[in-house]
């Protein structure tokens, strides 16, 4: 048996050698075709990788989904600065596995994307900007990066095209916002990781002041595919609006969690059931979270849906970062929708009120409900107060705060009846 | 935790992976790296082991640690965007981040002491105040905690008998819980140290105690800077 699980259909481009040890070496990375990618890209010269990777229609895979050529393509030309790529491995939205894992078994992969991403928008110097609890996978990748820098890939005159990249590996010290990437730009300064707002955007005023992008790293991870089959190979899978392939972390209640790479609109339905063998033997599923703990939850009845940008817009809810959690009928939707509450109050960065505030009086409310002292009109408070939250902050994250709450409260309200009926009858009876 | 057939970078299934445990975790291909951090575009990272953590009165910065302070700031156009790094760098030297070592990072930097404090505070990962040896982070978070975390948690509460964020009377334990630590498909994930353990039970804690009170003493104490691999 390989790699955790590995399912026969399964796509595996980025996730192919996951589970080889030797593919983690340098000498173990080229004898497996690595740095065909960079050479090939160092002779295209920018605009031409650009365009292939627009070609690619490959789409940011932290979550938001945006174009990875089209961002690109908003950097200014080379203007005499420093202009800055950063890559975001500062994965921390709950149910998300897979930056980790890509760093841990391919971090070469990541080097070749950085450099070539690099070598697209003009950089210079990028930043793995590297979540502070990863000290294992950040040893991995911090050999990996010196194997490089020994072999001439990364430094000076980089393959002797006279093109100049530097990558410095950084660490995050705990914060779930410096994911954010405003926030991630902050902390690299030296900075508490709150969020700016925008405009002025990154590819404009960015790190330090300077031309800025910052690309996940699965988006990174693609692209020396891309690079390396041309554009129109990597469509051959997915949808028109979303091509290619995306892994999946699956976690929860699921017999074979895990992570999992199929194309873009892959029925969600037979993912989970026939890729992740389902729930455990004899219960039957309730409620899934499709893209991290930051989208809205769908009933089973919602899940015969292709898992891309769009099929899960439709549904309601987003694709986000590809993390799946499964729940079965044992659990407690209102201890996990406080769970997850208690998380987002943890981590609110408290600049704007809505979300400070908000966080922690939705988390009150919960617990509130959970222990039995509960009423419905709290239900209409959370609805109110969650409503208050969305699209009212600079960053997104207090939006993430309330989607989970609004839409438990939408589809799982008997749940919450059911709590707050024990409760009073309990009051009742003493 | 030592069962043969249960690989602990794996899900919960028990099974022969052809992997083992070193090679998920990389240590064969890793070793040990120098206190001076190695290469300048990765010497923000920590070369050692969080096992040193447990205070050291040497000077801050100097030596082998000092070579790694002068690495990381040539890594960075303005010098504040050192200052994570930096406090990693203190951090691992004291164990703690004292009110005096973030004073001598702002000295370094250049920055108010007011202003890096108030950064430190910000992240969870400072420590303000001294920890147990080992300092047990338990994921509660929502897909741990579908498969069991706060079991897990009460387990380590138990088997330590402390509080949570308390340190133990022995200064070997401090128990906490932390969000989530991105090993979702391998719940109950828990980091200690420096290291993660995945797939833990209720009933796996005790071994996984017993485990670290035999690795305390060989941890002796915190690595000189000599620039030297120990």
């Amino acid at each position: 048996m390989a790699y955790p699980f590995v399912h026969p259909d399964e796509t595996r481009v980025l996730s192919k050698h996951f589970g080889e040890p030797e593919a983690r070496t340098l000498a173990g990375w080229e004898a497996r075709g690595g740095y065909q990618a960079l050479r090939k890209a160092v002779e295209m010269g920018p605009a031409e990788i650009v365009s292939e990777v627009k070609d690619s229609g490959l789409r940011g895979r932290g979550g938001a989904g945006f174009p990875t050529g089209v961002k690109w393509s908003f950097m200014p030309q080379a203007s005499g600065k420093p202009h800055y790529l950063l890559c975001n491995a500062d994965e921390s939205e709950p149910g998300t596995f897979k930056d980790r894992e890509l760093i841990r078994w391919t971090p070469h992969q990541l080097i070749e994307g950085c450099l070539i991403g690099a070598r697209a928008i003009n950089v210079q110097h990028v930043y793995i900007y590297n979540r502070g609890e990863f000290f294992e996978t950040t040893q991995i990748l911090a050999r990996a990066i010196e194997e490089a820098y020994e072999a001439g890939y990364i430094g000076k005159d980089i393959l002797g095209s006279g093109v100049d990249i530097d990558i410095t590996l950084h660490m995050g010290a705990g914060a779930y916002i410096c994911g954010e990437e405003t926030g991630l730009m902050n902390s690299l300064e030296g900075r508490r990781g709150e969020p700016r707002l925008k405009p002025p955007f990154p590819a404009a005023v960015g790190a330090f002041g300077r031309p800025t992008t910052i690309n996940n790293v699965e988006t990174l991870c693609a692209v020396p595919h891309i690079v390396t089959h041309g554009g129109e190979w990597y469509r051959q899978w997915g949808t028109e609006k979303s091509p290619g392939t995306k892994l999946f972390c699956v976690s929860g209640h699921v017999r074979k969690p895990g992570n999992y790479e199929v194309p873009l609109g892959f029925n969600f339905r037979e993912f989970i059931y026939e890729m992740c063998g389902g729930p455990p033997e004899g219960r039957a599923l309730k409620a899934v979270i499709p893209g991290g703990s930051s989208v809205p939850i769908l009933r089973p009845e919602e899940i015969d849906i292709g898992m891309d940008y769009e099929a899960m817009a439709a549904a309601g809810t987003m694709l986000g970062c590809g993390s799946v959690i499964v729940m079965d009928e044992t659990t407690d939707i209102v201890k996990q929708v406080r769970r997850m509450s208690d998380f987002y109050t943890h981590e609110s960065c408290g600049q704007c009120t809505p979300c400070r505030e908000g966080t922690a009086w939705a988390s009150r409310i919960l617990k509130r409900i959970e222990d039995g002292w509960g009423s419905e009109e709290d239900l209409d408070t959370l609805l109110e107060l969650s409503e208050n939250m969305a699209g009212k902050t600079i960053c997104t994250f207090s939006d993430a705060a309330a989607a989970p709450i609004v839409s438990s409260v939408q589809k799982f309200r008997d749940d919450y009846l059911a709590l707050i009926r024990r409760g009073e009858n309990l009051a009742a009876s003493a | 935790m030592p069962d043969s057939k249960k690989n602990p970078g794996f899900a919960g299934i028990t099974g022969d992976f052809k992997v083992t445990e070193a090679e998920i975790r990389g240590t064969e291909y890793v070793g040990v790296r120098a206190v001076d951090g190695g290469h300048a575009s990765v010497s923000g990272t920590l070369p050692f082991q969080v096992a040193s953590r447990g205070a050291s009165d040497q000077p801050l910065f100097e030596g082998a640690h000092g070579e790694r302070l002068e690495k990381i700031l040539s890594r960075y156009e303005d010098p504040q965007g050192a200052l994570l790094p930096a406090l990693h760098l203190a951090h691992e030297i004291r164990g703690h981040l004292s009110p005096e070592a973030m004073d001598a990072v702002a000295e370094r930097l250049g920055l108010s002491p007011a202003y890096v404090r108030g950064v430190a505070s910000f992240y969870t990962m400072y420590n303000l105040q001294p920890l147990g040896r080992y300092l047990i982070q338990v994921c509660t978070n929502i897909s741990c905690n579908l498969c069991g975390g706060d079991e897990v948690m009460r387990a380590f509460l138990k088997h330590t008998g402390i509080e949570p964020g308390e340190v133990s009377e022995d200064g070997l334990w401090t128990v906490i819980e932390v969000e989530c630590l991105a090993a979702c498909g391998f719940p109950t994930a828990v980091q200690i140290n420096e290291r993660y353990f995945e797939n833990v039970r209720p009933e796996d804690v005790p071994a996984i105690l017993d485990r670290l009170r035999k690795e305390a003493p060989e941890m002796g104490a915190p690595a000189a800077p000599t620039g030297s691999e120990s």
